[in-house]
């Protein structure tokens, strides 16, 4: 695998979604190839900071409105 | 199993992903009270159609699908907001800062504020947004994604890619205008000097 085929896949490679043949190959490129691990590095941060960012407690659903649906469903 | 044993089952699972659903419909209409409402009538809806769910299948998927139709039945007019995305590199954010002397990444990263970066998701066109709420918040595996979005797997990966693109390029262009990016260059210096 070349840096051109890593970059094209990392995003699947760090959403999990490749074959486990090509995670496999695109994790021995990585660690070969300081450069596309940076890019890996920073996408997964990347990653992580969206989810985090949007995961906050306050973003939860408010008390009220879960007592409201608890009345409708149960 | 009796039918008032499977309905509380159903409603166990279902209020299990309240707050999923909450956080997908606050970044959908940015607005507090149109999410509580948006979400509050996806439950009815599942309740009324709950015959229609297959026990032992994704139910975050089967609501996620339920509130995004009603999310776009009652937002038509959004759809002319939607602009295409366009291309700005595959990563900008790692392109831009090592183009920047060098600048540690992952501390320009640190650095963003959790209200910045949610600023940034609710800025994308909206068919762009609830991918990035799907995909990377939710954690929703692509054929999941497409199944509740009702595109093709390849339309995931490419509409993924451009919001990516554009929340990495919003954030870099606000961490530079706020000093963040000078700010950590500088750090830096001042440890190697």
């Amino acid at each position: 695998m070349n840096c051109r085929d890593c970059v094209d896949k990392l995003e699947q490679y760090v959403d999990r979604e490749l074959s486990d043949r090509e995670m496999r190959d695109l994790k021995v490129h990585l660690a070969d190839c300081p450069p596309c691990e940076d890019r890996y590095k920073l996408q997964v941060e990347f990653k992580r900071l969206i989810r985090t960012s949007c995961c906050k407690p306050e973003n939860n659903a408010p008390e009220a409105l879960r007592k409201k649906l608890r009345e409708i469903l149960f | 199993m009796s039918e008032t044993r499977k309905g509380s089952e159903f409603a166990d699972e279902a209020i299990n992903h309240l707050d999923s659903l909450y956080r997908g419909a606050l970044r959908l209409t940015r607005n507090p009270e149109q999410a509580q409402d948006l979400v509050q009538d996806t439950y009815v809806r599942a309740l009324r159609y709950q015959h229609s769910f297959e026990a032992g299948t994704n139910m975050k998927a089967w609501l996620f699908a339920i509130m995004r139709n009603l999310f776009w039945d009652r937002f038509k007019n959004l759809h002319k907001d939607d602009v295409s995305l366009d291309d700005v590199g595959d990563f900008p954010l790692y392109d831009k800062l090592k183009d920047s002397a060098e600048i540690p990444e992952a501390e320009v990263l640190d650095k963003l504020a959790a209200g910045e970066v949610v600023r940034a998701i609710e800025q994308l066109p909206p068919l762009h947004r609830e991918v990035v709420l799907l995909v990377d918040v939710e954690g929703f595996a692509y054929k999941d994604a497409a199944q509740v979005l009702g595109i093709p797997i390849g339309t995931v990966m490419s509409r993924l890619h451009r919001a990516r693109q554009q929340l990495q390029k919003t954030l870099f262009d606000y961490a530079a205008e706020s000093g963040i990016v000078r700010a950590v260059g500088e750090a830096r210096e001042e440890r190697s000097a």
